[in-house]
């Protein structure tokens, strides 16, 4: 039964992190991520963006993913350490070097702050990705609201969705 | 071939890359979730459904693709704010000026604001982003 103006406490998933849980400057350990042809295919799909380099070839000599792609893995690494599902605030990256097919990257994350601001929690993680070579490939910094819900509303009843998703495009 | 280069002048008005939004556009298999149920986003204190963050994002990607070409693919960078929801039926349209030109040892990087307003005109995305063009030779 859903309660009004309360923040979820829990999910399908479990309970839901909490802000004090949540500790600045921990890591969030890393993951192997590689692209296939099929998860640029997806990406595009989804974005409705077809560029010649992101579906035939490019001048890095084979098709490259499309930037962006980079989105999911350091939210996964987020959200094996923390179930939030909340909203995203803010999102900056930096597009170092091309996403290559079937390349593996080794994607690192960390807790790099929180805070709270109009009355609701917020918390920043970032992530770098390297690729075999040790050559950067991708930085982000993201900072996400814990609930669209004020904090001073109680933390009750349970949540429909979860943070915690399968790890696919 | 890139929109941007060395000779683009500050205030130069990129090109607009508009969506209209549907709710099968956030559609994943069968999950319920705050971008396809309403009731899942109720209880998140949402009024409705709303879209995908990245997805609505990408249309300011695909501009900076457009405008900068490989200088976006490598070297560029790109800082968004979401003000506010986007709802899954909204209209977007990405738009963006350039700000500034900054001499680097790769080239010239061109500053620009960027942002998307929805069908009423609200900047429901705002920020700045940029990226590497050619330096003139000669």
């Amino acid at each position: 039964m859903a309660q009004d103006h309360v923040r979820i406490a829990e999910d399908a998933k479990g309970k839901r992190a909490t802000y004090d849980e949540i500790e600045v400057g921990q890591t969030l350990g890393s993951m192997e991520w590689m692209v296939t042809e099929d998860m640029i295919n997806q990406q595009c799909e989804m974005d409705m963006d077809y560029h010649l380099w992101f579906s035939v070839d490019s001048p890095w000599g084979r098709r490259i993913a499309p930037p962006q792609i980079s989105y999911r893995p350091p939210r996964w690494l987020f959200s094996r350490a923390y179930n939030v599902r909340g909203l995203f605030y803010k999102w900056e990256l930096e597009n170092v070097r091309p996403i290559m097919p079937g390349v593996t990257l080794k994607v690192t994350g960390s807790i790099a702050d929180k805070y709270v601001k109009n009355d609701r929690e917020f918390v920043v993680y970032q992530a770098e990705a390297v690729d075999p070579e040790g050559n950067v490939i991708f930085r982000t910094r993201r900072t996400h609201v814990l609930d669209f819900v004020e904090r001073t509303a109680p933390r009750a009843g349970k949540g429909i969705d979860s943070g915690i998703k399968p790890e696919k495009i | 071939m890139a929109i941007l280069d060395a000779d683009t002048s500050v205030g130069y008005e990129l090109p607009q890359i508009a969506r209209q939004f549907r709710l099968e556009h956030f559609k994943r298999a069968d999950e319920k979730t705050i971008h396809t149920d309403t009731e899942a986003a109720r209880r998140e204190g949402l009024p409705a459904p709303v879209a995908v963050g990245p997805q609505v994002a990408a249309l300011i990607f695909q501009q900076l693709r457009v405008c900068f070409e490989r200088g976006w693919i490598e070297g560029g960078k790109c800082e968004l704010t979401f003000r506010r929801p986007v709802f899954v039926t909204d209209f977007c349209v990405a738009k963006g000026t350039v700000t500034r030109r900054e001499e680097t040892a790769d080239g010239v990087r061109l500053h620009c604001d960027v942002w998307i307003e929805n069908q009423k005109g609200d900047k429901v995305i705002v920020g700045n982003a940029s990226g590497i063009v050619p330096r003139r030779h000669g």
